[in-house]
């Protein structure tokens, strides 16, 4: 039976010398952060799976409606004119992490990252349930196949990828709405073929990931994991362990035939391997901070039991900085964290305002194609089409007014109140006219739609175009001198 | 002993290269990233193979015109369904069903100009007046629907042909034409233009 090598700093435990693949069995971890992590990765997991069934404001909390370009986010309803929100909501995403990478450390990784969460909440808990412990697991691994270890595994399997299908469902489901999945999934897979090979591809993914490739994503292939080790400095909260106080680490056995030569010579570390026993991701973090270290804190509590049962003090290895490691104070307020907090509060500030900004409707003037203006006898015209959005999940009715304009501007088109459906979008042509001796050149118009109610305004300007006025007053002229009847 | 010191000596032969006193191992790849690796690159040989080298499969070209005749051929079809004629546009006229789809789009659309009432200049609109037996651009049923799909540019009457298409213009007609009938006596006069 292969045992985990002594972890170094010089290569990835999960990777042996020949390049094949290690695997690690991480031993039963019990404790208070444990504990925690389980509450709260049970709730996110319930949380993402709930999202497309709770309804808020009659769509689903989350419904990323790709097919229609309408994005239903817990009662909001964005269309694709508002797509550019995104890069507040990205920027604001990544300002976020700056900020609590600088402050706290890998906490994503270790308790909200959904590689993390569905791994230690979902698969492990049913492997462990199916192959037991990680000495019995290990075991298993090793052991010549036969009928019982082929069924241990055909079964856990089996399950992972009922688990996988499931979640893969469900993500689906964020961006065709339960009911319609439900359709999709009642017909034969010829008539969804495209979302049957989505769901095909990501399940199989999904499972391949979970099933085997684990840590190997963190470590190697999430640039998040890396971008998160640049952000960080010597006072970010880190899992660590402190060597101050363990060294040098010897077993009980050991301290006691030397330690009561000279007391104090020897550490709190007993040298027990617990760490590294628990470690998902094979490392000893009594190394220090590594690049693998997901920050899952296992380590911290399967050290403090050791710790209590020896009557020592807990927080061997804690969560401290490395300044706080070494001896040093932290200082949470520094030129990183208040650079990265000042972004991030930019970033919320202009990210309030873009959301404030948005109107239940979009409004939109455009001047049709073809001459941009026409001369009768009476009027210079110019002609546009309006196009109103109703964003709202009700009708809309509007109400279209020049709000800036000559006053003998007449206009044709949108007269009274109209009426525009649910998330719909209506497209009439507006007219306006100038009497012809009025014209003196061109003018702007600003035009506004409103709501019935007078809840909101949008104004949109437009040019209002015609010949050049010389040119009217002359043929006018002549006119007058011919006394119209040349025509 | 510093924690931070590694627990074993490096084994593995070094890079000659120094940046900022950080060294490189020369380590094996992972067996599954060498994987995929040498995956892409069958993947590679059979794409190539398959879009360039043998031109089985069919280029963004050849795709976008399949699409665009398969467009034109379902356009073709509908319009041989609805056969268009001076007859069939009459018939229509006489057809519920047209007239109402054709009475929401006019009144949405062409009333701006035309009025709901039809009669355009003469109620006050900007239009031609449409009840008349007196048209301008021509009064047989596929005039009308030739001038509202093209358009009267110099008029100021859009071509509606992209904007509508062709199934509601041909409604409109149908609606116009339920204010006329069959071999009612009818005149141009171009003259009058819209004025």
């Amino acid at each position: 039976m292969e045992q985990l090598p002594r972890p170094t700093l010089d290569s990835v435990t999960t990777i042996r010398e020949d390049g094949s693949r290690r695997f690690v069995y991480p031993a039963d971890v019990h404790g208070r952060f444990t504990r925690v992590r389980r509450v709260s990765g049970l709730f996110l997991i319930a949380f993402y799976l709930a999202l497309p069934w709770i309804k808020v404001g009659g769509y689903p909390a989350v419904f990323l409606d790709i097919a229609d370009r309408r994005f239903h986010l817990f009662g909001f309803t964005l269309t694709a004119q508002d797509a550019w929100l995104l890069f507040f909501l990205i920027t604001g995403l990544g300002f976020l992490l700056f900020f609590l990478t600088a402050l706290v450390g890998r906490v994503w990784c270790g308790w909200a990252c959904p590689q993390t969460v569905f791994l230690d909440h979902l698969y492990r808990p049913i492997e462990r349930w199916i192959e037991g412990d990680a000495v019995q697991r290990r075991a298993l691994a090793a052991a010549p196949w036969t009928a019982s270890k082929a069924t241990r595994r055909i079964v856990k399997h089996a399950l992972y990828f009922a688990v996988s299908a499931v979640i893969t469902h469900l993500f689906l489901a964020y961006y065709v709405s339960v009911p319609e999945l439900w359709a999709m999934m009642r017909e034969a897979p010829a008539s969804n073929w495209s979302s049957f090979a989505f769901i095909a591809v990501a399940t199989g993914a999904l499972y391949f990931n979970y099933a085997w490739f684990r840590e190997q994503l963190c470590i190697i292939i999430c640039p998040y994991g890396r971008l998160q080790s640049a952000l960080q400095d010597d006072h970010s909260l880190i899992i660590g362990y402190d060597g101050r106080r363990g060294e040098p680490r010897m077993t009980v056995a050991e301290s006691r035939e030397r330690g009561s030569a000279a007391p104090g010579g020897a550490g709190d570390c007993v040298a027990c391997s617990r760490c590294v026993s628990v470690c998902p991701t094979g490392i000893d973090i009594r190394n220090g901070l590594q690049i693998e270290c997901i920050g899952c804190a296992a380590c911290i509590d399967a050290c403090d039991e050791v710790m209590v049962r020896l009557h020592r003090p807990k927080g061997l290895i804690r969560y401290d900085s490395l300044n706080g490691l070494a001896g040093k104070r932290t200082r949470w307020l520094r030129p990183r964290t208040s650079v990265y907090s000042v972004l991030l509060l930019v970033g919320i500030a202009v990210a309030a305002w873009a959301f404030s900004t948005l109107r239940p409707a979009n409004f939109g003037v455009t001047r049709m194609v073809g001459a941009p203006y026409f001369v009768d006898k009476e009027y210079v015209r110019n002609q546009f089409f309006a196009r109103i959005v109703n964003k709202r999940t009700e009708v809309g009715r509007f109400v279209v007014t020049v709000v800036r304009g000559p006053s003998d501007l007449r206009q044709t088109g949108f007269s009274g109140v109209v009426d525009v459906p649910p998330l719909g979008e209506i497209v009439e042509p507006l007219i306006f006219q100038q009497p012809r001796p009025d014209y003196r050149g061109p003018f702007q118009i600003l035009v506004s739609v409103r709501d019935e109610a007078g809840k909101f305004h949008l104004e949109r300007q437009v040019e209002f175009l015609g010949p050049d006025p010389r040119l009217l007053r002359e043929e006018e002229e002549e006119e007058a001198s011919h006394g119209g009847t040349s025509r | 002993m510093n924690p931070n010191t590694p627990t074993q000596p490096p084994e593995e032969p070094l890079r000659p290269h120094v940046y900022d006193g950080i060294r490189e191992f020369d380590k094996r790849l992972p067996n599954w990233w060498l994987f995929t690796f040498y995956a892409t690159i069958v993947f590679w040989v059979g794409y190539w193979g398959y879009y360039e080298w043998l031109h089985v499969g069919p280029n963004n070209h050849q795709r976008i015109e399949k699409a665009i005749a398969s467009i034109e051929a379902e356009k073709l079809a509908a319009t041989a369904s609805t056969k268009l004629d001076n007859a069939s546009l009459w018939q229509m006229s006489r057809n519920p069903v047209f007239v109402e789809a054709g009475r929401a789009t006019f009144n949405s659309i062409c009333a701006t100009c035309h009025k709901e009432s039809l009669r355009g200049v003469a109620d006050g609109g900007i239009g031609a007046n449409l009840r008349r037996e007196v048209w301008i651009h021509g009064g047989n049923p596929l005039d009308l629907y030739n001038t509202a799909t093209n358009g009267v540019l110099a008029k100021g009457m859009p071509a509606w042909g992209p904007v509508l298409g062709q199934k509601r213009i041909i409604e409109a007609v149908a609606y116009v034409l339920s204010y006329h009938h069959e071999g009612e006596p009818m005149s141009i006069q171009p003259a009058v233009a819209g004025k």
